[in-house]
């Protein structure tokens, strides 16, 4: 008898193999079901059951802070069941956690690291069909957020990284990155914990923006040499937490900065500062929503997508955070004037568009970077 | 038949119980043994696969490759200059400068409790380690409440005249100094007590014999407590040598851009950079280090003396 007989021969064993047979076959449907998912982004829905049948606790890797209700309060009104937060420290972490089979339904990257999830195979394209507010996203925003034309991230909020001056302590005249390597804020400048920073001393230097993302060894090791130089000379300390580099800029510790708007609406009352998009192009990022490859919370992930995008959440995250919202429709009458000029509210397509923005992107050379960045900390002493 | 001989029938007990003690030894030991494989042993070997790529965490991970040591060992910044001048050196030197000066500030400290505090000790004890039930962390951030530009000390010398009223003392604060300031202050009771261990386990009879041969209050310090309390000290270096070499916490809070060391570079190429094999390698090489310091730390202590 062979051994397939004998374990047709043996009930328990046929049990088990009829079971098996049949988890393959159910394998094989999701499987089929999730290619059509993944197939998806333009808005094909067919495999996907109705929202009743999804176990419906979506499960949100956030950022802290990100878990207060009123930015998916959309999504609770209509009566979904309160999701479950996990928080992240950054999307390097996550990453991390990701391949080692943390669980998520949704989780919210910088566009750079986009690439990364998909290479991991951990993240599948929206249907943007169902996030009705999609239409009114920022389109430039929006675009960072595809690869292949299938939109793997919902672009959500933005902000610009660019330097932060003591306007009365500084000439506030000088429209370039400079602001971060100048000998006339000697001993006076901060530098947040990035290497970004050796972006925009390249740029202070004449380079194109979009070819500070991919650098030769030759330029990064030059800008590095010119970094660790700078920051020998006029640097006070790399900031890490931002209400330290708050605290340094009120207290007069720093002139010129690297910092996001949100620094600028929390300083701007309080002393004179001024926030300097250089007109030679300012280094900008988004962070949204992505979605996981294999969530069974599919619908409600578009739900929660869809009451991210409204616009009512983004004229509160912009007046009340600072950051800035790829809804196109936020009620500018009820933010400050300031805030609007800093973030270029007016016409923020134009605004985020080279040759005035350049956002970030994912960079295959990204190691590179770090370790040169590394290697300016690590010389500055 | 065999003829059962009396001493086989006195000693058939004593197996057994040796047999039992065997059990429990081994029921104590393997709890800890299978603590420390799991938690210390694995994610060693697990960190030395990722320094040399037989494990990858993301694409552009380099797959069974000896690049990032080249790297880390070839590099000036790190290691790779003229000896002493790399970022390595530079936490060591601050970790012996550290280790040393707690052993100096602790050493009177802990003389004091063990032979001359009498029955206070115990309480005098407790008060010098009282701020050390307080969070690490917490402790950390007041320095930087003391030593900031507008802290109390340069507020204090700014008030006395010291300082002009825009002036800083720039190696105050976000320097190496503050660093070495703050780690020195973090460990000192952790030197205090295993010296006060030692110098308590003095046999005092010792003391008064030197004295009564007519030596000196300095020479018996010099010739019979020192040498005689060297377990404890050595003990107490140690607790603050290795720890610190790899200390990345105190730099990021009050080191500013002058006290970045070497713990900072892996805990960056692991939690900032995304760069696991960098910090892998790293770790791998910090973690040898360490093994190979300890073990000659521990040619000169007698660890059991310590105990006793």
């Amino acid at each position: 008898m062979g051994q397939f007989d004998a374990v047709m021969s043996n009930p328990a064993s046929r049990r088990n193999f009829l079971k098996g047979v049949g988890v393959l076959g159910a394998s094989g449907v999701l499987a089929a079901c999730r290619k059509n998912v993944q197939a998806s982004g333009g808005g094909a829905t067919s495999s996907i059951g109705p929202i009743e049948s999804e176990p419906g606790l979506l499960h949100v890797h956030e950022w802290a802070g990100y878990d207060a209700k009123w930015l998916y309060q959309d999504y609770l009104d209509a009566g979904y069941e309160q999701p479950k937060f996990s928080f992240l420290v950054n999307t390097e972490g996550a990453l991390a956690k990701t391949q080692a089979g943390f669980e998520w339904d949704v989780t919210h990257p910088e566009s750079g690291y986009i690439q990364d999830y998909v290479n991991m195979g951990a993240i599948q394209p929206w249907d943007t069909s169902l996030i009705q507010n999609f239409a009114k996203l920022n389109p430039v925003i929006e675009a960072s957020g595809q690869i292949d034309g299938k939109q793997y991230e919902i672009g959500l909020d933005w902000g610009y990284s660019a330097p932060l001056i003591r306007a009365d302590m500084i000439d506030p005249n000088m429209d370039s990155y400079e602001y971060l390597f100048t000998d006339d804020a000697k001993g006076h400048i901060s530098w947040f914990d990035t290497p970004w920073i050796l972006q925009m001393a390249a740029i202070s230097q004449g380079m194109d923006p979009n070819h500070s993302f991919e650098m030769t060894e030759s330029e990064l090791s030059d800008m590095t040499a010119y970094t660790i130089e700078k920051g020998k000379s006029n640097l006070y300390n790399i900031w890490v937490n931002y209400q330290d580099m708050w605290d340094d800029v009120q207290t007069g510790n720093v002139w010129a900065t690297y910092a996001w708007p949100d620094a600028y609406v929390a300083l701007k009352d309080k002393v004179d500062v001024a926030y300097i998009r250089p007109t030679t192009g300012t280094l900008a990022w988004v962070e949204g929503l992505v979605l996981r490859s294999d969530t069974q919370n599919y619908q409600h992930a578009h739900k929660f997508a869809d009451a991210w995008a409204s616009a009512t959440v983004g004229t509160r995250l912009i007046s009340s955070w600072g950051y800035g919202h790829s809804n196109l429709d936020i009620s500018l009458a009820k933010i400050d004037p300031d805030v609007v000029k800093v973030f270029g509210l007016d016409d923020p397509e134009k605004n985020l568009s080279e040759p005035l923005s350049y956002l970030d992107r994912y960079q295959a050379e990204r190691n590179a970077y770090n370790r040169a960045w590394n290697e300016v900390k690590a010389a500055l002493g | 038949m065999s003829i059962v001989q009396p001493s086989e029938i006195a000693a058939a007990p004593k197996r057994r119980r040796r047999r039992g003690t065997a059990k429990v030894n081994l029921g104590l030991i393997s709890v800890p043994m299978l603590w420390l494989i799991l938690f210390f042993l694995i994610p060693v070997v697990l960190v030395a696969l990722y320094s040399v790529g037989v494990l990858t965490l993301i694409s552009y991970d380099k797959y069974l490759s000896l690049d990032l040591w080249r790297y880390f060992l070839g590099n000036s910044t790190y290691l790779g200059g003229p000896l002493g001048r790399g970022l390595f050196w530079k936490s060591m030197k601050m970790s012996l400068g550290v280790s040393v000066t707690c052993v100096l500030l602790a050493y009177p400290v802990a003389y004091m409790l063990a032979l001359v505090a009498g029955r206070r000790k115990y309480t005098l004890l407790l008060v010098i380690i009282t701020p050390f039930l307080t969070s690490y962390l917490l402790r950390v951030l007041a320095w930087r409440v003391l030593l900031n530009p507008q802290g109390v000390i340069q507020e204090v010398l700014r008030g006395l005249g010291v300082l002009n009223a825009d002036g800083n003392v720039t190696w105050l604060y976000n320097s190496t100094f503050a660093v070495y300031l703050v780690l020195a202050y973090a460990w000192v009771p952790f030197v205090a007590l295993p010296i006060f261990v030692s110098l308590e386990s003095l046999d005092l009879q010792m003391l008064e014999a030197s004295s009564d041969l007519g030596a000196s209050r300095w020479t018996t310090f010099r010739k019979v407590t020192l040498p005689m309390s060297m377990p404890g000290v050595i003990a107490a270096f140690v607790f603050v040598f290795i720890p610190t070499i790899g200390e990345y916490v105190t730099p990021q809070i009050v080191g500013g851009k002058g006290g970045y060391l070497f713990g900072n570079v892996i805990q960056s190429s692991f939690a900032a950079s995304f760069d696991w094999q960098l910090g892998s390698a790293m770790s791998v090489f910090l973690l040898v280090t360490v093994a190979i310091l300890l073990a000659i730390f521990g040619r000169y202590l007698n660890v059991r003396t310590v105990a006793e």
